[in-house]
């Protein structure tokens, strides 16, 4: 048992709403994310070595597990990463800050308008650029769009390999209207590249409204059909009730955030307690339930799709009052002139020549934003030395942390109940490795 | 307790509305368990390590934007030309921590290290600095003493080099544009 | 009626009355009258034949890998459905896919795993290079990434963009099932790229 448990309980605050399911910390020690054999399994010839390969049948992409099984559970489990890593970090700084936009959106690929957001505040921020306001309201309805997406197709992909394979094709089909926003106002159904610094890519085209309208109003009818093919469904309880479970201490200290956090009885959302965008001006609830298995990682989600639903209604509705109004900060120095100016203004010719071939220049500073992503905390760390190309861009990623926590949670569980462990975790490997 | 009573502090620095402190190497661990137990600060976010060789070699200026422009009737209200400022050594290491609580409060610990020295590894006061750690050890080469599986974890296990240091290649091939070449 | 109807060793065709030469003529030669009888047949070489079956259920292996799995994912979706063609049955074992559509960037790391993979797949196999990132590398040129996926395999389809909408995927292997009903051989037995 590792001391850190016994210490975090003595300076617990405020945000957990529910004491530790277990006592004392599972967190296994000394390596904290690898559950390694018991000494009286070391020479066992029981015990069987099993690669969960970079390749599997379970969707979320290559994570390598090799987990050591005496029968049908699970006492020895480590991870392998990497097979994903993109280089991003370098790759970015090699680009301009301009071009530095197409990049974020790759590293967590499904919930993807997220990491963009990130990206665009941190240079903002350094920037201290002001943002126009339909920009902002834009950018929070994207951003709840893409948690929604980000959401279904959790839902679809982990009750896939739960069994519940119908679920697939009812999430994928809202997921489809989700894109179908996105391709209305971006042009592309994924990575959309459309929050720039300085505001958004282009204006908000005015069939979009009520396009918006009809999916705000169908969602919730979505959701309570798949409450209604799950909730109640005896073999989905049985699978997730219990299994996997985390409790608020050992959550926090293994760097949990977001739903995997709220699920296990910590009452933390970043849009609430550190607002960003315009979260502080929009009504919306936070889910938090305290067993930490499975089950409450789903509900929590599933109630986050509802909130998630209501916010977007509320951006529209305040969005629907800023027609006609600017879309990108007028700065020219840093946001490229309007098309229609190059035709006329010197000055516009030169700043996009500019801004295009050199860059514009971010003053020298380091700033750590961070936003409240599907899966969690997504921070991005960025130092800037004043140039044109980005000196440091580090990406927080909430599926690193998620994917530390799977020898805590596979604590005496089945390999069958691995998959569910994982699935729940909501890991995606691009973010992993980045 | 303030930032100032923790082990090891050297400086503490505001900008951009966040709050930095500068934490001797060798101390850093005392100084994590002081900021976990006695300022509150129960999750560390991320640890990150910045490679500072070739810092400063060219003049840049500083620019401050505003949503409207800057106004050419007044010229110094763009940002006035600045070298970036020194670095004391070529290895940042930045421990972002976050206390939660309201309002929430996020801190930087900084370390600076040179090539080759040790940092004594926090993974027993957060558990969940045993990934950052070594995925800081993968790509920046910066040696964690006392953690418990310092090995690579992004990388190939038999890579060699430490890919985001600045003088690693950025790899990779040149586009060919035509079939003449 | 008129004639005898015409029975089917006149066409040099053998029915399964191969045995029995001298049964009367079966109810399907009797029902059509001699003229109909060639438009209810249909002749075909038994590579063509095979060609046809093996199109029309070639099954995928799950491989995703990135952003362009997601969009993988969504031809199985009820829009896009890919069941038309045969190929909703995504297949975890490489022995029993036929297709490994390689969506998504490729890392160095990934590369020994993707090359084992694809070596217990058993012949005829196909391979699709999705995206950018598979087809060249896409937007990282860097240390990490294999710039193409056909440097270690041998590539049929290359679909272009970032990630490509899953018609664009649909196009990509009709057009490699039309290739193969044509006579196309796979990647693995040309020496030379058709395009």
């Amino acid at each position: 048992m590792s001391v850190a448990g016994e210490r975090t309980r003595a300076a617990r605050v405020w945000p957990v709403v529910h004491d530790a399911q277990y006592e004392g910390s599972r967190i296994p020690s000394p390596i904290p994310t690898a559950l390694q054999l018991p000494e009286e399994l070391l020479e066992s010839d029981d015990v069987l070595r099993v690669n969960f390969g970079p390749n599997h049948p379970s969707t979320h992409g290559v994570l390598r597990l090799i987990v050591d099984l005496d029968g049908e559970s699970v006492v020895g489990l480590s991870a392998v990463i990497g097979y994903l890593h993109t280089g991003f970090e370098k790759s970015m700084e090699q680009k301009t800050w301009w071009k530095c936009v197409t990049y974020p959106e790759r590293i967590d690929y499904v919930g993807f308008q997220n990491n963009e957001l990130t990206f665009v505040l941190a240079v903002e921020k350094l920037l201290a650029l002001e943002v126009p306001e339909k920009a902002t309201w834009m950018r929070a309805l994207l951003s709840e769009l893409s948690r929604l997406h980000s959401h279904l197709v959790y839902l679809g992909t982990s009750a896939l390999e739960l069994g519940a394979i119908s679920m697939f094709w009812y999430c994928f089909r809202e997921r489809e209207t989700i894109l179908d926003l996105f391709e209305m106002v971006t042009g592309q159904r994924m990575h959309t590249r459309y929050f720039q610094i300085g505001g958004l890519a282009e204006d908000i085209p005015e069939g979009f409204y009520p396009e918006c309208r009809k999916f705000v109003e169908w969602m919730p009818h979505a959701l309570d059909d798949y409450l209604a093919l799950l909730d109640r469904n005896a073999i989905w309880l049985e699978r997730t009730k219990g299994v996997g479970v985390l409790s608020a201490n050992d959550a926090i200290a293994l760097g949990q955030t977001g739903p995997n956090l709220r699920a296990s009885g910590v009452d933390w959302d970043l849009r609430r307690d550190q607002p960003y965008l315009t979260y502080d001006q929009i009504d919306f609830q936070v889910p938090v339930y305290a067993n930490g298995d499975v089950y409450d990682r789903y509900r929590v989600r599933m109630d986050e799709m509802r909130e998630s639903t209501r916010i977007v209604d509320q951006c529209l509705r305040r969005l629907e009052r800023l027609r006609g109004r600017p879309w990108i900060a007028d700065d020219r120095k840093v946001v490229l002139p309007p098309r229609e100016e190059l035709h006329t203004s010197m000055e516009s010719l030169i700043h996009h020549f500019k801004i295009v071939t050199e860059g514009f220049r971010v003053p020298e500073g380091e700033v750590y934003v961070a936003t409240e992503s599907p899966r969690g905390e997504q921070g991005c760390y960025l130092v800037s030395e004043g140039g044109p190309k980005p000196w440091r861009v580090h990406f927080r990623a909430p599926s690193f942390a998620a994917l530390e926590a799977t020898a805590t949670c596979v604590h005496e569980t089945l390999v069958a109940d691995l998959i569910a462990i994982v699935g729940s975790l909501d890991a995606v490997m691009g973010d992993t490795d980045r | 307790m303030t930032y100032r009573d923790l082990p090891g502090f050297v400086e503490e620095k505001e900008a951009f509305g966040e709050t930095t402190v500068t934490i001797e190497p060798a101390r850093i661990r005392d100084a994590s368990e002081a900021a976990r137990d006695a300022l509150g600060f129960q999750m560390l976010v991320d640890i990150v390590a910045t490679d500072y060789l070739g810092w400063g070699s060219q003049g840049v200026s500083g620019y401050i934007a505003t949503a409207t422009g800057r106004d050419i009737n007044f010229p110094s209200t763009q940002g006035l030309q600045t070298l970036p400022s020194l670095k004391p050594k070529r290895f940042s290491i930045a421990y972002h921590l976050l206390a939660m609580r309201q309002p929430a409060e996020r801190v930087r610990l900084k370390c600076w290290v040179d090539d080759g020295e040790l940092v004594p590894s926090v993974v027993s006061v957060w558990p969940t600095a045993d990934w950052h750690e070594r995925e800081q050890f993968d790509l920046m080469g910066i040696r964690f003493e006392g953690h418990p599986n310092l090995a690579r974890l992004i990388m190939d296990d038999d890579w060699e080099g430490h890919p985001l240091r600045k003088d690693y290649p950025i790899g990779g091939e040149p586009v060919r544009f035509s079939e003449a070449q | 009626m008129a004639d005898a109807p015409k029975r089917l060793r006149d066409y040099g065709l053998q029915s399964e009355r191969l045995l029995w030469p001298t049964k009367g003529p079966s109810r399907f030669e009797e029902e059509l009258g001699p003229e109909e009888i060639e438009h209810a047949l249909g002749l075909t070489t038994l590579e063509k034949a095979v060609r046809w079956a093996q199109t029309r259920s070639m099954w995928p292996d799950t491989f995703g890998l990135a952003c362009c799995a997601i969009e993988m994912m969504s031809i199985v979706s009820s829009r896009y459905d890919i069941a038309r063609f045969g190929m909703e049955a995504f297949r975890s074992s490489p022995r029993q896919a036929d297709l490994l559509i390689v969506s998504g960037r490729v890392a160095h790391k990934m590369a020994a795993p993707i090359r084992q993979i694809y070596d217990q797949m058993l012949e005829p196999k196909w391979v699709i290079a999705m995206g950018a990132c598979a087809s060249s590398g896409g937007m990282f040129s860097n240390y990490t990434i294999l710039q193409g996926v056909d440097r270690i395999l041998p590539v049929d389809i290359y679909v272009p963009f970032c990630p490509p909408r899953p018609e664009a995927l649909m196009e990509g292997i009709l057009r490699l099932h039309e290739a193969h009903r044509a006579g196309v051989p796979p990647a693995y037995e040309r020496e030379v790229a058709v395009t």
